[in-house]
């Protein structure tokens, strides 16, 4: 089941930002590895689309964690207690934990900013940077990026069906799959900036580029306290950043 | 009200269009533009929505006139433009093809019909009334938590009308409005737009034929070949001899010769498809196909755990060679999932379907194309290649003709539809009509026995519809089968053996065509 919303996206897509900043700010891996399992690990088993999400931070965090291993752990320039000689590279312990503190690092990161990205009620988003009066043009670069995702698999779905309706029959191999895939690509490409062109003009007939303030059909679901904790937040996270590196400095 | 005065209007090819032609709308009055496929007829209703096409290539020259102020334009680069925003303040434009017209920001239905306002500031409360007041008007208020992209045909044609409704436009030009949808909901169409217009609002529809019922005091201007033919009243029109322009009246019999018509089929003839008990859901929420995000909060409650509603509850028939069949039933009936589970595009979850013996349930969809040949309801999600040629000689060539012979099927099949001459040209270059004839032709060059045709007759002007008739009937009576869903009675009348009324999935009743 998919969790249970309490808090509007806005505000849950500025937590996991700040979040990703202080991670940056504090820059300890004591501090990575608490976020990673006190915050991350359950708001992916809570967030009811584990899979997918679990399968996405393995596709984008994995292989810059396998990279970060690579490059940190035999190539280390400030290494010196070396752990295996391998000629031109060495294996270093500080660059071992040189590594695993920007892995730790990168997996909260992705993780983070995916499982709200993943389970971000986008509808209610856009809403509510409409009600906030945000400016239009930014409100439909977002609502028809993540719309367009839908919209593409939709009409690439749909190519595929006249296909096969027409004789194209889909293998289940891998060859089989890709060769099905380029011959949707093409006039997927081509139908979609079609549509494109003539749904720029219905957006204008539907006044799109009016002047003044638009409004919303999706009631508002932000509250006073929410905006108030959202400004906290900021400000929290900000001064505690400028706290943080100044005694950083200083020390 | 609103003037188009044109001097003359040419697309990118320098074919002159609407060579003086000039159309008045006043506060209230319903204006129909007829003509056939390629009169000017679209062309002259975005003039009036004040696309005057110039980002296109397109060169105009003549003038608008909105509320006494008169635009003039000389087709240079010196005209002036319109504000779209400010134009359609006034004048709100419903194009054909409805998928195109969504805007990709909504996720609902409300969200969709509430965009227009919702640009121009509409306060939040009376958004939500007036989405809610003009739903209710044309039946949607049961579909305002679903998914646009994934409504039945008619429903989302209404869902794009309600959007321009909604606006309450000084103007509303509508293009094809009642395409693909059933006398209820063309009747719930024509009650909302009485109502604009009982508030002052100018309302012109351009459409292939004339209409067979309008409002009293309806205007018809007829045009052809890019001229206006007739202006006057739509009684008038009638006997104004317009067929010769290939504007015939909406309702009316296709006018096949007697020696063509159908003709009973051979009894004798074998049975070509069977379809026994066959059952169908809807994807449950997550599929593809699924709900939209609505009814997984619940405004529409699958039956029991786990279950989603049936679309086709047990559905069973017979068609046999040289028999046409008529699936007739209201939007959202199932008609549409009842043609694709005789291609596999639909995988029923029990039944059994038989296409000239053969089971075909456990079969890939693409293996079927030579057996099954099937036209989309929506044209442009079915046509992809580069050129008319290439998108015909698809079909043969994915059956594995060499490409001089598909080639040869593909020539073949563009001559029987009439389309010869376009041979070359990009399939979205063509007018409606024409692409609807190229689906067409692309469905007859692979050869199958079993037509499927999802309202093959929408949008088609007289001499294509009458077209379509005979070569339904030559098909049929040449040992094939056509099974096709349509709302067009006239048409289903004159060509159909067999009528198989659907109802909620249901079959209510399979009754021999009273005509044949």
């Amino acid at each position: 089941m998919p969790r249970r919303r309490i808090l509007n996206p806005l505000t849950e897509l500025l937590a996991a930002v700040l979040l990703v900043v202080l991670v940056l700010v504090v820059n300890r891996w004591e501090f990575s590895l608490a976020v990673l399992l006190l915050v991350v690990v359950p708001a992916v088993l809570t967030s009811g689309r584990v899979r997918q999400i679990g399968l996405a931070v393995l596709l984008i965090a994995g292989p810059l964690l396998l990279s970060s291993l690579l490059l940190h752990g035999l190539f280390f320039p400030e290494g010196r207690t070396v752990l295996l000689d391998l000629g031109p590279a060495r294996v270093t312990r500080e660059g071992l934990a040189f590594a695993a503190v920007m892995g730790l690092r990168m997996s909260v990161f992705t993780g983070v900013l995916l499982t709200a990205a993943m389970t971000l009620d986008v509808p209610e988003l856009l809403a509510t940077m409409t009600h906030r009066r945000w400016n239009r043009k930014l409100v439909f670069v977002v609502g028809s990026a993540v719309g367009l995702i839908p919209h593409v698999a939709l009409r690439a779905q749909q190519i595929t069906r006249a296909q096969q309706a027409r004789g194209l029959v889909l293998g289940r191999g891998p060859v089989a799959r890709v060769r099905a895939l380029l011959t949707v690509t093409t006039p997927l490409v081509i139908g979609l900036l079609v549509d494109a062109s003539e749904r720029n003009r219905m957006l204008g007939a539907r006044g799109f580029s009016s002047p003044g303030p638009r409004t919303s059909y999706l009631p508002d679901t932000d509250t006073p306290r929410q905006r108030a904790a959202r400004r906290a937040m900021v400000v929290g996270v900000g001064l505690f950043s400028v706290l943080w590196l100044g005694s950083g400095v200083l020390a | 009200m609103i003037r188009v005065q044109s001097r003359s209007f040419a697309y990118d090819d320098g074919v002159p269009l609407l060579s003086g032609v000039t159309v008045t709308v006043e506060p209230g009055e319903y204006l129909v533009v007829a003509g056939s496929s390629g009169s000017g007829k679209t062309t002259l209703a975005r003039l009036l929505a004040g696309a005057v096409g110039s980002d296109a290539g397109a060169v105009f020259r003549g003038s608008l006139t909105l509320d006494g102020e008169t635009v003039h334009f000389e087709g240079g680069p010196a005209d002036p433009r319109i504000d779209p925003a400010v134009w359609s303040a006034s004048v709100a434009f419903v194009a054909q093809g409805a998928w195109g017209q969504l805007s990709m920001m909504s996720a609902t239905v409300g969200e969709e019909i509430a965009f227009g306002p919702s640009n121009r500031g509409v306060p939040h409360e009376r958004l939500r009334r007036e989405v809610d007041d003009v739903a209710a008007a044309l039946k949607l208020t049961e579909l305002l938590d679903r998914d646009p992209r994934r409504l039945s045909g008619g429903q989302l044609q209404r869902t794009i009308i309600a959007a321009a409704v909604v606006q309450r436009p000084r103007v509303l030009v509508l293009d094809e409005p009642f395409q693909g949808l059933d006398a209820g909901a063309a009747a719930d169409v024509a009650a909302a737009i009485d109502v604009l217009r009982a508030g002052g609002t100018g309302v012109v529809v351009c459409a292939p034929m004339l209409p067979r019922t309008a409002p009293e005091g309806a205007r018809i201007i007829a045009l052809d070949g890019g001229h206006a033919v007739f202006d006057g009243l739509l009684a008038e029109a009638r006997w104004a001899g317009l067929r010769r322009y290939g504007i015939g009246t909406d309702g009316d019999a296709p006018r096949i010769g007697a020696a063509r018509m159908r003709g009973a089929p051979t009894t004798a003839g074998r049975t070509l498809v069977t379809v026994d008990d066959v059952v169908v859901r809807y994807p449950s929420p997550g599929e593809p196909g699924g709900p939209g995000r609505g009814e997984r909060r619940g405004r529409r409650r699958p039956p029991g755990p786990g279950r989603t509603p049936a679309v086709l509850d047990g559905v069973s028939l017979q068609v046999r060679a040289g028999e046409i069949l008529a699936v007739r039933g209201s939007n959202g009936s199932g008609k549409t999932t009842l043609l694709q589970v005789l291609n596999g595009l639909r995988r029923p979850e029990s039944g059994r379907v038989t296409v000239d013996g053969m089971p075909i349930l456990r079969r890939p969809t693409g293996t079927l194309a030579g057996a099954v040949g099937y036209l989309f309801q929506d044209t442009d999600q079915q046509l992809f290649e580069r050129t008319v040629l290439r998108e015909v000689s698809y079909g043969p060539r994915a059956a594995g003709l060499r490409r001089v012979d598909a080639l040869r099927r593909a020539a073949d099949a563009l001559e029987a539809v009439g389309l010869s001459a376009v041979a070359d040209i990009h399939p979205y270059e063509l007018a409606f009509v024409q692409r609807r004839l190229v689906a067409l032709a692309s469905l007859i060059a692979a050869g199958p026995s079993v037509w499927v045709l999802d309202e093959p007759t929408a949008g088609l002007d007289e001499p294509a519809r009458t077209g379509l008739a005979a070569l339904l009937v030559q098909h049929a009576q040449g040992g094939g089968a056509v099974v096709m869903a349509t709302h067009d009675a006239a048409f289903s009348a004159a060509v159909a053996h067999r009528t198989l009324r659907l109802e909620a999935g249901l079959i209510q009743e399979d009754s021999p065509d009273p005509g044949s």
